[in-house]
């Protein structure tokens, strides 16, 4: 506070001060005008003996350095004046000079020497000796930038000059620090390799020295980045490439990754703990170079832990590590996403080898294996698990699934695509008397086999083969829930769009008003004399699978039904056409025979067929056939499920298992059950779908595709055309071949043209 | 007009009488009168420098019976008599009819575009057409020249309003006209082997465009070592092409 004082007292008259305290300390008082002092008067009596020398001596002794107010204020005001007389009495470059040379001499003598003699014996003495040599400087720069202050305000700004404590920094850079830098520098390093292996060393001295490298670059962080960092990164590097080589040949890839993680955070923790900021990313990319980047293979590979190990064993906290320091490196993770797609892939052929093995091993082929569908299921379960959990939902990761799915999906074994299988066990969660699910395990299975779905190429496929089982459970009343049903198709539709899912809505649209319409057309049946209870399904012809339409001979009493209807319907609808699809269609007949009735649950044909018998004669197979229209392939196996089958209502001779057009039948008068009601299945003829149907709406598609593109282009290359055509289909992925096939049917039908100038080019032609 | 004598020839021809093409018709020449020798009885000169009576008599004795404005494969068989030309193995055939510019319909020749080729040609008898022959050599046309003949080639031996040609009848056309060093005889050869030996349905009829295919191709990669660089995926070749590169693979693999 004296100090503060001397400054406030300056603004009223210094002179009086100045006055009253030489008075005090014996010298003559000053008449208002003052005594000039002289150069070599003030500097050695006041400054030097005063102030330089005391300080000198408080370092060297090791005593805090403090000054008396009033001495303060002497030394103080001495320099002032010197500083403030006037020419040629103004000492000012005197005093600049002489601070400079005080520090330097002091250096060069006093601490120098000091430094040097700790030189040898060993780091920490070193670095102590010059972590106290520096302190020392700091508080002697301190000290004289006070009593010289008034230079800094006018001489050295008017001379451009570097301040006072520039000047002692720059002074001590240049006695102290070039000259023992490299030496500390080494000390250092070598403490911090001792630290690193595990010794326990003094950070706070490190800390100090790593302070004055700071304040060495004057304002920049030269110094330290010049004469500290990079040694050090240097140093670092060696020092992991040797722990690598070591740790890579002796550790199993999770070992050392705990290794390098430990180590990152040592190094990072090192960083705060005593060294500049700016050193952390600099010395995390070295040891990230040196422990992962440049073993980075290896370690993914390394025989018995390398990455498809850690995978097969579901060794969840090593993978996630792995990935964590990976992805550290520039495109580090490309190649841990390449082995995961792999190992997927290899998963995922495993399901399909073991299906392959059980149709090897004489297993029926057929359209239906949940076991192998299931486990595809599982696997993307799993994997869909480890990559949210693992690798942190990564893209990378997420494409290597997508990628391995799409090979493994697409890998056909047996006579059924997998489209087929995948449609077969949907309609097996869907139809009533199938799996039994609940609601939420329903919705779950439908969600799953989706995700399974969008990496088929073959969409389209999957889309026919699904409406023909959904026809067949809509139409047999199998489906197990309606609203499931609507479920699975809104799923498709998210996948893949309105167009995708029209007809199948169409199909479930068509029962709606079926079903709305029935108890109108109901009543009107009731008005008819006939005791025969009738209902009429209507579909839309596209959206649909296409029946057969037999015209089959009916009875008078079914045809005056048809024809109630015919008339019913005609007048809410002018403009649709009827055509009666016999072979789908179910019946109830009541069968007689002796005192017992059944009711027979059969087809409209079957109906038809036992309707023929009624009278009790006996009819030849070929009579059959003209007396109902009806050619071999729908006839035969009608004729085996009501005389081969477990209930033999129609008696066949000769009595065997094989319909021949030799054969005759007649009703089996002999026929009883215990049951009252009946059902008697007949053997499906149609296929699961129709393969030509999805060919030839393929080949639509290209050529659509292949126009509309042309069109809009006008010329393209071969490449680029089909290029384009492929992204542009959606739900199937046509082999080149078969593009270009398209494209030579267009050009014969002259949409486009091979161009002239260049044979591998194509012209639209308008 | 290719060599081998097949029940599709005759009915390619479309003629109505029952016997072969390959039997020279002696009797009916001597029927009509005229052909032969100059006489400036019908009309004079034309601009062109040629009796275009003359020329008009001499389709008169080609042309069918009912049909007087054209002249199908009877007349035509008639007109290689009066040359001494085998109509079923001589290019120079094909190459007068394309020189006369008959382009409207296959397998026949309209007097129109008979007057304006005879115009063309400066012909109006036998003998000036026998002049004319040794310029009907394919060697003399250029590449340009050459692919609208040989274009030509194709569209003449359709059958009718078809738009494709029998695969044993373009074996026969492709060596017709593309033997002499118009293209390599290899390509040629290997070509129609592999023609005659693939079993797929859908090449037992040859379109247009992989007909220009093949000559444009047989340029664009004349020898077996320009094949190691054909590129599938790359080219816009009719899958004809590609179907025959992958046979010539498969037949180097084999030699090995």
């Amino acid at each position: 506070s004296i100090y503060l004082l001397a400054d406030q007292y300056r603004a009223c008259s210094l002179a009086d001060l100045s006055f009253n305290f030489h008075f005090e300390h014996g010298q003559q008082p000053s008449t208002t005008k003052m005594n000039i002092i002289q150069l070599e008067d003030g500097w050695n009596n006041v400054i030097k003996k005063g102030a330089i020398d005391v300080l000198e001596k408080t370092l060297d002794d090791g005593f805090d350095t403090s000054f008396e107010p009033r001495e303060y204020i002497r030394i103080y005001t001495t320099c002032y004046d010197m500083c403030t007389q006037r020419s040629p009495y103004n000492w000012s470059r005197d005093l600049y000079t002489r601070h400079g040379e005080t520090i330097e001499t002091y250096l060069r003598n006093t601490v120098l020497p000091a430094l040097q003699d700790k030189t040898g014996q060993g780091g920490t003495i070193l670095l102590n000796e010059l972590k106290h040599r520096w302190s020392n400087h700091q508080i002697m720069n301190k000290w004289l930038k006070k009593f010289f202050t008034f230079l800094d305000r006018y001489y050295v700004k008017h001379h451009s000059l570097p301040t006072l404590e520039q000047a002692g920094l720059g002074h001590f850079k240049t006695e102290i620090y070039q000259n023992s830098k490299e030496n500390t520098t080494t000390a250092i390093i070598s403490l911090i390799d001792e630290e690193r292996e595990g010794e326990i060393i003094d950070k706070t001295l490190v800390k100090s020295i790593v302070e004055l490298y700071e304040s060495m670059g004057m304002g920049s962080l030269d110094s330290y980045t010049n004469d500290l960092e990079q040694p050090l990164l240097d140093a670092t590097r060696a020092y992991y490439g040797r722990k690598r080589e070591d740790w890579i040949t002796k550790d199993s890839t999770p070992d050392y990754l705990i290794k390098a993680e430990k180590a990152l955070g040592e190094e990072k923790t090192r960083v705060v703990e005593y060294l500049n900021p700016a050193t952390e990313p600099k010395i995390r990319r070295v040891v990230e170079d040196e422990i992962l980047q440049k073993v980075q293979m290896n370690l993914l590979e390394k025989e018995g832990s390398g990455c498809s190990v850690l995978l097969a064993n579901d060794k969840t906290e090593d993978l996630q590590r792995m990935f964590q320091l990976f992805s550290r490196l520039d495109s580090g993770l490309q190649p841990m996403a390449n082995i995961v797609e792999k190992f997927i892939t290899s998963q995922g052929n495993a399901c399909i080898e073991k299906r392959q093995a059980r149709l090897d091993s004489g297993e029926k082929d057929k359209n239906d294996d949940p076991e192998f569908v299931k486990s595809l299921i599982d696997l993307q379960e799993k994997y869909l698990g480890v990559i949210r959990e693992t690798f942190a939902s990564h893209h990378l990761f997420q494409k290597a699934l997508k990628n391995s799915f799409e090979e493994i999906v697409n890998n056909d074994v047996g006579q059924y695509s997998n489209a087929e299988l995948m449609s077969t066990f949907c309609d097996r969660i869907l139809k009533s008397g199938g799996d039994k699910l609940s609601e939420t395990e329903v919705e779950q299975s439908l969600d799953r086999i989706v995700q399974l779905f969008s990496f088929l190429n073959d969409k389209d496929l999957f889309a026919e083969i699904y409406r023909n089982q959904l026809a067949k459970r809509l139409l047999n009343q199998r489906s197990a829930s309606d609203d499931a049903e609507k479920a699975m198709i809104a799923k498709l539709k998210v996948q893949c769009g309105t167009q995708f899912t029209s007809k199948m809505e169409g199909m479930l649209n068509d029962l709606a008003v079926g079903s709305e319409q029935k108890s109108e057309f109901d009543r009107r049946m009731e008005q008819q004399d006939t005791n025969l209870s009738f209902g009429v399904q209507v579909l839309t012809t596209g959206n649909w699978p296409s029946y057969k339409a037999p015209e089959v001979a009916l009875s008078p009493q079914m045809s005056k039904c048809m024809d109630v209807f015919k008339e019913w319907h005609d007048a809410k609808h002018q403009n649709r056409r009827l055509t009666w699809v016999h072979s789908l269609g179910n019946a109830t007949v009541r069968a007689t025979y002796g005192k017992k009735s059944y009711d027979l649950q059969v087809t409209t044909l079957q109906a038809v067929v036992l309707n023929v018998f009624n009278e009790g004669k006996t009819y030849g197979f070929t009579d059959l056939k003209s007396k109902l229209n009806l050619d071999d392939i729908t006839l035969k196996p009608l004729m085996h499920s009501l005389s081969c089958g477990k209930h033999k209502v129609i008696t066949k001779s000769p009595a065997n298992n094989k319909i021949t057009s030799t054969d005759s039948f007649s009703p089996n008068a002999k026929f009883s059950c215990n049951m009252r009601k009946i059902r008697i299945p007949v053997a499906s003829v149609e296929s699961s779908h129709n393969k030509n149907r999805v060919e030839e709406d393929r080949s639509v598609a290209i050529e659509a595709a292949i126009v509309r593109i042309m069109k809009a282009r006008k010329t393209l290359s071969h490449q680029q055309l089909v290029a384009e055509v492929l992204s542009q289909l959606a739900f199937f992925k046509p082999q080149p071949r078969v593009i270009k096939k398209r494209i030579e049917a267009l050009i014969d039908r002259e949409y486009l043209e091979r161009s002239s100038e260049n044979s591998q080019q194509y012209n639209y032609l308008a | 007009m290719p060599g081998k004598k097949r029940k599709a020839d005759t009915k390619m021809w479309g003629s109505p009488s029952t016997s072969s093409s390959s039997s020279r018709r002696k009797g009916s020449s001597s029927r009509r009168g005229g052909g032969g020798s100059s006489s400036g009885a019908y009309g004079g000169a034309s601009a062109s420098g040629i009796n275009e009576g003359k020329a008009e008599r001499m389709f008169a004795e080609l042309c069918e019976e009912d049909n007087p404005d054209a002249a199908n494969m009877e007349g035509i068989c008639k007109l290689c008599e009066q040359l001494d030309l085998d109509p079923l193995e001589d290019v120079r055939v094909l190459v007068l009819l394309w020189k006369l510019g008959a382009n409207k319909k296959p397998a026949e020749i309209q007097k129109g575009e008979w007057i304006a080729g005879c115009h063309k040609l400066k012909l109006d008898s036998v003998d000036k057409f026998k002049k004319l022959l040794p310029s009907l050599d394919t060697g003399f046309m250029d590449r340009e020249e050459f692919g609208d003949f040989y274009k030509f080639c194709f569209q003449f031996n359709r059958a009718g309003t078809h738009k494709t040609l029998e695969k044993d009848l373009v074996v026969a056309l492709l060596k017709m006209c593309l033997t002499g060093g118009r293209i390599s005889s290899h390509r040629l050869d290997t070509f129609c082997e592999f023609l005659e030996t693939t079993n797929d349905p859908s090449y037992s009829k040859i379109t247009l465009d992989q007909w220009r295919s093949f000559l444009d191709f047989s340029y664009e990669y004349p020898d077996a070592k320009a094949l190691n660089g054909y590129d599938e995926g790359m080219s816009a070749w009719p899958v004809l092409i590609d179907e025959y590169v992958e046979f010539m693979e498969k037949s180097e693999n084999r030699k090995k």
